[in-house]
């Protein structure tokens, strides 16, 4: 992320509720660990981290100008169970875009996000694209009474549509917006959607919305992203939240999303610092769980080079292992003189490429898988180490 | 066939295992007996995987995609919500979950209710948020089995539990106080099987529901 000019800031793991309260919804609240601290305030432990930098943004970066570019890494917690795959601990890592408004800011992170997801060694991914403005606009034109859409809201959000189709059955007042509601969660595939679905809705916010939509894809095409693009109409998020843009990323053959993002242009007004936002996050422990399952599990990082030493080696050794790690590579230095066996045997549990053993001042032996021990000064090692590519 | 069109459903052992059977094969995606599946648990046709367990583990087996889709209960899925969509209403297995009281009772509308009331039932989520809408405070008590006799012998005022015919009520000389839900057969699907392999879930998803009798 440092490459797209994200700065890594760092937030607290306790936040006081009422900062808290200003940005999240009842249900996220519920679900905090709460505890009080000596003074007797309510702190509770973060369940998510877009809010702490919203409050950062801000609080102490109130005269940082924008738009602002900020990542963070950490560890979030949940009391529901079974919010994190029956763990209460989650570990996230995301990003922010903070005073950018429209498709170009959108199609920078959700870029971001797909190459945070590439970066974690997720070999094949999607990632589909909606947008809360399409959903605002069909529940404006859709004609009901006001407890109706309460219900009609509780019924998506539950992702019930036997629920909603006796609701929106219920009601004489049919409109395309009534079917719009009960495909959604067909309404999802190429740009070719866009068009099936303009020529159902009757609203100017769901027609903005796929405008932006259009817009958006072309963007991501030039990004480089295009074929791991969806658009998908009928996402369903939390609309309270969202204000625009929204997106979610899937691996092979796992059951939920791994990254989740999209526009929040309400909630720095809630801080003071009205702003538009984007933003998304990626839970590293269900990537973790998913390429642990994969048929072809990554390997560790390898470790180029174990360095060992005997009485008078000690220095080499050192400056051998710096000069490594210079050119890039990873060395580690034994902590104890060891002899030849013991130090193969070292060489084994530590399960590095290369086994460098420094005797003296003047040469070292150098051993690698299938052939034999070459005594070498250590320069020589180091040159050859390093220009083998490793 | 790879495994991105083959397409993995879950069915419920127990009351609802015909009528699941009948929608596959009405939907032309397997002809399947229940014996042949009560032997091997895992039979595998040609665009679809047939996964067979027990009702209540049904959401768990489609929320982690273990399975793209699942047919169960809505009794089941009023106990254990979760992220998986809940698409059709297959229209089969049809009961009610209601509040049931021995004959004798004086227990009939929530006028008659005690302070506290004590009600037996293996559902009790949907119970408590049922009776927490109505103001009345009840004590739980949670079990596994033959509920319909803890009145009978004084352990509780009434059971909560699910009736088809009102047969098993009947002969446990309970009669029916009030009705919580009616409940069908459902078909539920996992939100990433929905994204990442849509066509050939969707392909799926439209045979089973014009199978049950649902229009479009």
């Amino acid at each position: 992320m440092r490459r797209w000019g994200y700065r890594h800031v760092i937030t607290p793991l306790v936040e006081n509720m009422d900062v808290l309260d200003l940005g999240l919804g009842t249900e996220q609240r519920r679900r905090l660990f709460k505890f009080t601290d000596v003074r007797g305030d309510i702190v509770a432990l973060v369940g998510e981290r877009t809010v702490p930098v919203a409050r950062l943004v801000a609080g102490k970066l109130r005269t940082a100008p924008l738009p602002l570019r900020l990542c963070y890494a950490g560890p979030v917690l949940s009391t529901d169970e079974e919010r994190f795959q029956h763990r209460r601990e989650t570990y996230q890592v995301g990003a922010e875009l903070i005073g950018a408004s429209g498709p170009v800011a959108d199609a920078e992170v959700i870029t971001l996000a797909a190459r945070c997801m590439e970066a974690t060694g997720i070999r094949r991914y999607q990632i589909d694209v909606g947008h809360a403005e399409f959903f605002h606009g069909i529940m404006d034109a859709v004609r009901l009474p006001d407890e109706v859409k309460a219900a009609v809201r509780a019924a998506l959000a539950a992702r019930d549509f036997v629920a909603l189709e006796a609701l929106l059955e219920g009601t004489d007042l049919k409109s395309a917006e009534h079917e719009l509601l009960l495909r959604f969660p067909a309404l999802r595939g190429g740009p070719e959607i866009l068009e099936a679905a303009g020529g159902l809705v009757r609203n100017r916010r769901s027609e903005l919305a796929l405008a932006e939509l259009a817009q958006l894809r072309e963007l991501l095409v030039a990004h480089g992203i295009g074929d791991v693009v969806n658009l998908d109409l009928g996402a369903i998020r939390d609309f309270d939240y969202y204000t625009g843009i929204i997106f979610e990323g899937y691996g092979p053959d796992f059951g939920r999303p791994v990254a989740q993002g999209g526009r929040y242009d309400s909630l720095l007004s809630r801080f003071g610092r009205p702003a538009p936002a984007t933003g998304f996050m990626v839970q590293l422990d269900l990537v973790s769980e998913m390429l642990t399952r994969a048929p072809r599990p990554p390997a560790l990082p390898r470790i180029d080079a174990a360095i060992a030493w005997t009485e008078g080696g000690l220095g080499t050794a050192l400056r051998l292992g710096s000069t490594l790690r210079l050119f890039g590579m990873r060395a580690v230095v034994d902590t104890e003189a060891r002899n030849d066996a013991a130090a193969r045997s070292w060489w084994q549990a530590v399960g590095a490429a290369n086994l460098i053993q420094c005797r003296s001042e003047s040469s070292v032996a150098w051993s690698a898988p299938g052939q034999r021990a070459r005594t070498l000064p250590p320069e020589q090692v180091a040159a050859r180490l390093a220009g083998s590519g490793q | 066939m790879t495994r991105d069109e083959q397409v993995s459903i879950a069915i419920p052992t127990g009351a609802l295992l015909n009528g699941a059977l009948s929608v596959l094969s009405a939907a032309g995606l397997a002809r399947l007996t229940a014996e042949e599946l009560g032997r091997q648990l895992l039979i595998e046709r040609d665009s679809v995987r047939v996964i067979l367990v027990r009702p209540a583990d049904v959401p768990a087996y489609v929320d982690h995609g273990a399975a793209d889709l699942g047919i169960v209960g809505k009794d089941i899925l009023w106990e254990t919500p979760g992220a998986h969509y809940e698409l059709v209403d297959l229209r089969f297995g049809g009961c009610r979950l209601v509040l049931a009281v021995p004959d004798a009772s004086a227990l009939d509308g929530p006028e008659t209710w005690p302070p506290m009331m004590r009600v037996a039932t293996k559902y009790p989520r949907t119970a408590s948020a049922w009776f927490e809408t109505r103001g009345q405070a009840v004590e739980m008590v949670q079990l596994h089995g033959s509920v319909e006799l803890a009145p009978q012998v004084g352990l509780v005022d009434g059971i909560v539990d699910l009736t088809a015919t009102g047969r098993t009520l009947q002969e446990n000389r309970l009669r029916i106080a009030e009705v919580l839900g009616s409940s069908t057969a459902r078909l539920i699907a996992n939100q990433a099987s929905l994204k990442t392999r849509s066509a050939a879930v969707q392909s799926v998803v439209s045979k089973l529901r014009e199978a049950s009798g649902n229009a479009g």
